[in-house]
């Protein structure tokens, strides 16, 4: 877990809480939480999938998701004050929590969730898309998927490019 | 009585050596996790490294896997392994294409 001012990052081996996640960004000044919740599908092409893992370079994707945390509220200010310079004080997003479970993530539990706090729907919306995309794109985490009838060595480590 | 180590005339000192760690398709081809490897010359580029990693793991598809890899070098991506130069001591990672989410 790394707490920077922005809010949070967590991986973890344990099942995600939701509820907690959202809790965690919680603030009197949000007028909207945004929350995206990734889970794990039961099928990939025509196959039955039974499992996911993942697995991560935990050192270095904590710090990539820190990154990323910190853009997004970088560009939510940037837009902000340049659509809104009288307001340009008042931080456009308020605080921002990614979980990403690692290890046996079984089919249909959790595997992410991004939480953001915000005065406005519409940053919150816009910061919890963006930080799906790039996490997505850029945390050094790895999926394996499971197959039903399938050797576990044939097992296929996923590439979200 | 007193001898100064650098003097000793027996003693060559080992050859510096970098710790690489691999994940996803990389440990699956390697069978590895980590493997210590020691460097033959220094600097090396990074951008040799891969050629010497491949040679430890022959029969395996670890050089397709590292044709579309990159690298992380002490807990930061390089955007060019041509500019990076490894001394001995730095932990490399091969970054396969991720597949967070």
């Amino acid at each position: 877990m790394l707490q920077i001012p922005e809010g949070a990052c967590v991986l973890t081996h344990d099942a995600l809480c939701v509820n907690e996640i959202v809790q965690s960004v919680g603030d009197d000044r949000a007028g909207a939480t945004a929350v995206f919740i990734g889970t794990t599908r039961n099928y990939f092409q025509g196959k039955v999938v039974t499992r996911l893992d993942y697995q991560a370079y935990s050192k270095l994707a904590i710090k990539t998701m820190a990154d990323i945390i910190r853009a997004a509220h970088r560009n939510a200010n940037r837009s902000l004050s340049s659509h809104h310079p009288e307001q340009s004080s008042v931080a456009s997003l308020i605080r921002t929590a990614v979980y990403h479970r690692l290890g046996t993530v079984p089919v249909g539990e959790p595997s992410i969730v991004i939480a953001v706090s915000s005065p406005h729907r519409k940053e919150a919306f816009a910061a919890c898309e963006f930080i799906l995309e790039e996490v997505k794109q850029k945390v050094q985490i790895w999926k394996r998927e499971f197959y039903e009838g399938e050797r576990e060595e044939d097992a296929e480590w996923k590439a979200n490019r | 009585m007193t001898t100064p180590i650098s003097s000793t005339p027996s003693a060559s000192p080992p050859p510096p050596t970098i710790t690489v760690l691999y994940f996803a398709g990389a440990s699956t081809a390697t069978g590895l996790t980590t493997e210590a490897v020691a460097l033959p010359s220094t600097p090396l580029p990074l951008a040799e490294l891969g050629a010497l990693l491949a040679a430890r793991h022959p029969h395996t598809n670890f050089s397709a896997v590292l044709a579309q890899s990159g690298w992380a070098v002490d807990e930061e991506m390089v955007d060019d392994p041509r500019a990076v130069v490894l001394k001995g001591g730095e932990e490399v990672a091969v970054i396969c294409p991720v597949s967070g989410g």
